[in-house]
């Protein structure tokens, strides 16, 4: 196609028209394509020739101009609402009047479970392979919280279950309740909001509940913005949402998952009762203990003082008996007890006699007997 | 040995004293010696025994009382 153009000496001019021609005729040649996105302000009217929407990129919010003949858009009987996610078939267009660029369609196709079951399989891949649902990055609960977050849809039989369960158990914790949207194409934005405001509020632990629904009631739940939220999410999260079946993947990322939302609620908060009850039991436990403690130590000590008495005597017995022993041996080995037996001692000049040699006959000597004793005169030697 | 043993120190040392005493090992004026300082590591020990209990008994009240 030739635009026209006009020249101003070496500078070449086009009319706002020519140049939209120009570029519509370029983007006429580019290929028909499908593309993803969820329908947000539709507008449709008798009077018009085409219906408009605008497709919206739910991960960046990027947003595209859509339009479709009526009729077309009419007899595919979609009753499409906001936040639907549908696919599009058809290729870019500049409506050159306005110079406004969109994507003219030919087809449009709902986004069906089948497609909702592969998305929710390919994101639950790519969370799980960043880590986001390890055990390893899974929080402990606080065991007695100050004060409670719960993120709930307004006058919910889920509030009111966690409600009850919370103040049966242990009435004295504070309970902050986030109401938002639940479900629909606002609620992942409104629950993401209200997570963040509830940390703000210096909350302990949160609980994100909702009750059973629909797969496409639940969505909302897999969103890969909240479920980013729920894993970065300051303070511990127990998310309860939908029934034991379904498995939002936000229970993945959550620190703790719970089946319905009083088992949330069993799992925030003790009973009180039973804690009171269990520290009883341990005060009593550590009392006896302490006085069986006692006991066996006094024990050991009396037993210890007893021997202690007992020693000082019971040395002296024992040192009066190893004295006498010594004195009766003693005694046994002392000359005199010979003498006794009738033997006597003949000393010369002091010097005991042990030999007849050693003395010579008329020499005088002296006899020691046991009881007195004698000079005398040796009459021979032998 | 230090002026105040623990009790676990003091009650050891008693029994070791006892030990020694009743081998018979200690001459005479050092077994006096020795039954005089275990009569002292007794009395230590039987007085910290003593405070240990009025303390359970302390504790013991106060926890009751507590509970009422």
């Amino acid at each position: 196609m030739k635009v026209e153009a006009i020249d101003y000496g070496d500078r070449r001019v086009y009319s706002v028209g020519a140049f939209n021609r120009g570029v519509a005729s370029w983007l006429s040649r580019l290929p028909t394509v499908w593309v993803e996105g969820e329908v947000t302000e539709l507008r449709r009217q008798a009077r018009w020739a085409s219906v408009f929407f605008t497709l919206k990129d739910p991960a960046d919010g990027a947003c595209l101009g859509v339009s479709m003949p009526r009729g077309q858009f009419d007899g595919l009987r979609l009753d499409l609402a906001d936040g639907d996610r549908v696919h599009v078939y058809g290729r870019p267009e500049l409506f050159e009047a306005r110079g406004e660029f969109r994507l003219r369609a030919l087809s449009l196709e709902r986004f069906g479970l089948g497609e909702h079951l592969a998305a929710l399989e390919r994101l639950k891949q790519k969370l799980a392979a960043e880590g986001l649902f390890a055990a390893e990055r899974k929080r402990p609960l606080p065991f007695i919280p100050r004060r409670v977050g719960l993120i709930t849809g307004n006058d919910a039989a889920a509030k009111r279950d966690v409600l009850a369960t919370i103040t049966a158990r242990f009435r004295p914790v504070n309970v902050l309740v986030g109401e938002t949207y639940v479900q629909g194409p606002r609620a992942a934005g409104a629950i993401i909001e209200t997570l963040r405001a509830l940390c703000r509020e210096d909350v302990d632990v949160i609980v994100l509940a909702r009750g059973g629904g629909s797969f496409e009631d639940l969505l909302p739940f897999s969103d890969e913005r909240l479920v980013r939220a729920v894993a970065a999410c300051p303070v511990p999260v127990v998310s309860a949402v939908g029934h034991e079946q379904d498995t939002p993947l936000c229970d993945l990322a959550a620190d703790a998952r719970a089946s319905t939302p009083s088992m949330a609620a069993r799992l925030v908060v003790p009973d009180l009762a039973e804690v009171l009850q269990r520290l009883d039991r341990a005060r009593a436990g550590l009392e006896r203990g302490a006085r069986r403690t006692l006991e066996r130590e006094r024990r050991r000590l009396d037993r210890a003082h007893e021997r202690l008495d007992r020693a000082p005597r019971l040395l002296l017995e024992r040192g009066r008996a190893r004295l006498e022993h010594a004195a009766g041996r003693l005694r046994a080995l002392s000359p005199h007890a010979t003498l006794e037996r009738g033997y006597a001692i003949v000393r010369s000049d002091g010097a005991i006699v042990r030999t007849g040699t050693a003395v010579e006959p008329g020499q005088k000597v002296d006899v020691e007997l046991a009881e007195g004793g004698f000079g005398a005169r040796v009459e021979e030697t032998r | 040995m230090s002026e105040q043993p623990t009790f676990e120190a003091a009650q050891k040392e008693l029994e070791e004293i006892v030990h020694r005493l009743e081998s018979g090992e200690a001459p005479l004026d050092e077994a006096l010696k020795l039954w005089q300082r275990g009569e002292e590591l007794y009395r230590l020990c039987k007085e910290r025994l003593d405070a240990a209990e009025g303390k359970i008994e302390e504790l013991a009240s106060r926890a009751e009382a507590a509970k009422s």
